[in-house]
């Protein structure tokens, strides 16, 4: 049996197909003004590639922050579910999950079987998610993709204080203006990211610690959470795709388990 | 005849009065059709759906007609009193006289929901220093300076000191704009210490006889200013009388709680029973009427449980909702996403308790008022919170903000991180707005969020 997820993020949209459990097939692309189009074409793109025929897909799963304009889905379900399933999938024995997207980041607490125990998320705020970072890249001109290497190695990171992107990058036109390196201003900013991360968790992380979403292939972020939490912070396999994967399992439990009836 | 439970839009009721009316079964109390409100400006009920019964359509009749009812009481001569702050406690004092007729100017922090914002409460607060950084009660002193929501009452009362610092801050705000009022300090609730006197003052809750005697020297401050108003000695016996109807009120609500809470599917709506619990407050500005609108609701809820109809479906996450909405819609839309609201605690759940007829009835109130959830450690209210939750068997709890309100921001997270710990639900802290519709979307995917992870706890 096949199944699909689909992660209509806030930046990318993310296709996953699985077939026995397994991952066959999966693509992303930028996310659009026309959302369910660009899902649509997405997918069948990530079909093809794969030889798979449309009609071989027994249930598809939307989920992220686009998910309701995704029309080709049999149902919807929420980001947490997903990542959970998906993280569970991939690190078995995560007990945290960090999630940080381009518009939102969560945290999400497992208990030993994997299921969600609890959740929080901030999704009004600028200040912990990955636009922060793309701010940042836009006022050093370095490519958001290479930001994390202009940090690298950075022992003294520059103190960014705002808890407001609009006035963060302020700051970072002072700093600039006062000579600090680029790099400095870079690591500046993961760490103010990974301490709103750390406020939100409110209270100790449980070990392991498994950091996903986008913002985990920046090339340091996992470092300033670790710093942050105090913990080791391992990055998800495939971060960009697990909560996709997590909505694909999610269609092959509601196919099989449900009888295709949604929760 | 039992109507088949179903949420009917304003247009949709309007129809439905029609048909009730032609059938013949309203009465004069159930008043007239709601959409009459919307022509006040009452335009948020477009947006909302409510309740189908004739006794619902006799509570929001009963709310929306308040600001008419104070104006015909001050022309019939009556006094006014506005009681502030305080959530319970001086209003019953004041319905003890039958010259005076007290009010909650607080009320007002919903008009920026109900009234969409147009009528620029909150543009007037700010033009006098009070910004969004303060809870949205701020819109009382628009209420107050633009004089087009209540008369402006003969005596305003407020509490004071272990109370929210937003409230202290804009009632001396309008004090300062020439709005004399009485003040009555409530001291911050604490244990007895070993070598002090212990008082039980209700919920289980024990305080040193000091504060007790504190409150009960202030609130004896409010019986001389209401007697002085009304012009009679506010004796004990008249209180014991009013303290006998309002605890009719609290009764009722207590029944009414427990069944929507506790039936196999929800007897009324969770906006009803939100707009019914707030009648305990101040029995919006007409005691008797309360009553009466409380038990039609009551004996529609029972005929409905008795014969198994209501509201979703049996497998409905149950929600404990911590804090008032600042945008009643979303009392809809929890209820649209598979929610089903099992317990609440909107901040004034001691007016929700009796009050002690066998005490001297100022020990009594005094007592009552102390026991206030939102004067003690939030250690209080968080357990309260966690044996409502174990009764009511709850799954999932939301902790719901209102923007710019101290309490929230200092109780609430604290509250969620209690409950996380002690009943090991699921917990989520969401913000709502005057106006929820611009952030639905974060709205609604906290709440299935929450109802998703109930759910997959109860697949073990």
């Amino acid at each position: 049996m096949i199944y699909a997820g689909i992660d209509a993020g806030s930046r990318a949209i993310k296709v996953v197909v699985i077939k026995d459990g397994q991952i066959v097939a999966k693509g992303q692309a930028e996310q659009g003004i026309e959302q369910g189009r660009l899902a649509g074409e997405l997918f069948d793109s990530v079909l093809q590639e794969a030889g798979i025929d449309r009609p071989q897909v027994r249930y598809i799963v939307a989920t992220g922050y686009g998910r309701n304009a995704v029309s080709i889905a049999d149902t919807c379900v929420t980001e947490i579910t997903c990542q959970s399933l998906g993280v569970s999938r991939l690190v078995p024995q995560a007990r945290t999950i960090i999630d940080i997207g381009g518009q939102d980041s969560k945290l999400i607490r497992l208990d030993l079987a994997g299921r969600v125990q609890d959740f929080a998320m901030n999704d009004r705020c600028a200040a912990g998610t990955g636009r922060f970072l793309e701010v940042v890249a836009h006022r050093l001109s370095v490519p958001i993709a290479r930001l994390g290497e202009a940090a690298h190695d950075c022992k003294t990171p520059a103190p960014i204080s705002s808890m407001c992107v609009v006035f963060a990058e302020t700051e970072i036109i002072g700093l600039l203006a006062a000579g600090r390196p680029a790099g400095q201003i870079v690591a500046g900013v993961q760490r103010a990211i990974a301490s709103r991360i750390l406020a939100m968790a409110g209270r100790e992380l449980q070990a392991p610690v498994v950091f996903t979403g986008g913002v985990a292939m920046i090339k340091g972020m996992d470092q300033a959470l670790q710093t942050a939490c105090n913990k080791p912070v391992e990055i998800c396999p495939l971060p960009q795709f697990s909560c996709a994967l997590g909505a694909a399992i999610m269609a092959q439990r509601i196919f099989e388990q449900e009888g295709g009836v949604p929760w | 005849m039992i109507l088949s439970p179903q949420k009917l839009t304003l247009e949709q009721w309007d129809g439905h009065w029609d048909l009730l009316a032609r059938q013949g079964l309203l009465r004069p109390e159930h008043c007239g059709p709601l959409s009459r409100h919307v022509s006040d400006g009452d335009t948020r009920l477009l947006a909302l759906r409510f309740d189908n019964s004739p006794a619902a359509l006799q509570l929001w009749n009963l709310l929306l007609t308040e600001q008419d009812r104070l104006w015909q009481w001050k022309e019939g001569g009556k006094r006014l009193v506005g009681t502030m702050k305080d959530l319970g406690t001086v209003p019953v004092m004041a319905y003890s006289l039958d010259d005076l007729v007290a009010f909650y100017p607080d009320g007002a922090w919903w008009t920026p929901c109900v009234m969409e914002m147009n009528q620029q409460l909150l543009q007037i607060a700010d033009s006098l220093g009070i910004d969004e950084s303060f809870c949205p009660v701020r819109a009382m002193l628009g209420a107050f300076v633009n004089r087009n929501h209540f008369p402006i009452p003969d005596l305003l009362i407020c509490s004071v000191g272990a109370t929210c610092d937003d409230f202290s801050a804009i009632a001396q705000r309008l004090n300062g704009l020439g709005f004399p009022i009485l003040w009555w300090e409530i001291p911050h609730r604490r244990p007895p210490e070993p070598w002090e006197e212990a008082v039980q003052i209700g919920n289980g809750l024990v305080a040193p006889a000091s504060l007790v005697s504190l409150v009960r020297n202030e609130l004896d401050r409010v019986r001389s200013a209401l007697s002085a108003l009304a012009g009679t000695d506010l004796d004990d016996l008249k209180l014991q009388a009013a303290i006998s109807r309002a605890n009719q009120v609290r009764s009722l609500l207590a029944s009414l709680n427990r069944l929507a809470f506790t039936a196999t599917l929800s007897p009324l709506p969770a906006l009803e029973v939100l707009i019914a619990q707030m009648l305990a407050i101040h029995f919006c500005s007409d005691l008797g009427k309360t009553v009466d609108v409380l038990r039609a609701l009551l004996a529609q809820a029972k005929q409905r449980v008795d014969a198994g109809l209501g509201y979703g479906r049996p497998d409905d996450v149950r929600i404990f909702w911590v804090n008032p909405p600042a945008d009643i819609k979303v009392m809809n839309l929890v209820e649209d996403y598979g929610g089903r609201i099992c317990g609440t605690d909107f901040m004034f759940t001691h007016a929700l308790d009796p009050i002690d007829l066998d005490l001297p009835p100022m020990d009594a109130l005094a007592r009552i008022a102390l026991a206030d959830p939102m004067v003690g450690p939030v250690c209080d209210r968080a357990r309260r919170i966690a044996a409502e939750i174990q009764r009511f068997g709850c799954e999932a709890v939301v902790v719901c903000r209102i923007p710019g309100a101290s309490h929230c921001a200092t109780e609430g997270s604290l509250i969620a991180q209690y409950l996380r710990q002690t009943c090991e639900l699921p917990v989520v802290e969401v913000e709502v707005p005057s106006l929820v519709d611009t952030t639905v979307h974060v709205f609604e995917n906290r709440i299935k969020a929450l109802i998703e992870t109930a759910k997959a706890r109860r697949r073990g």
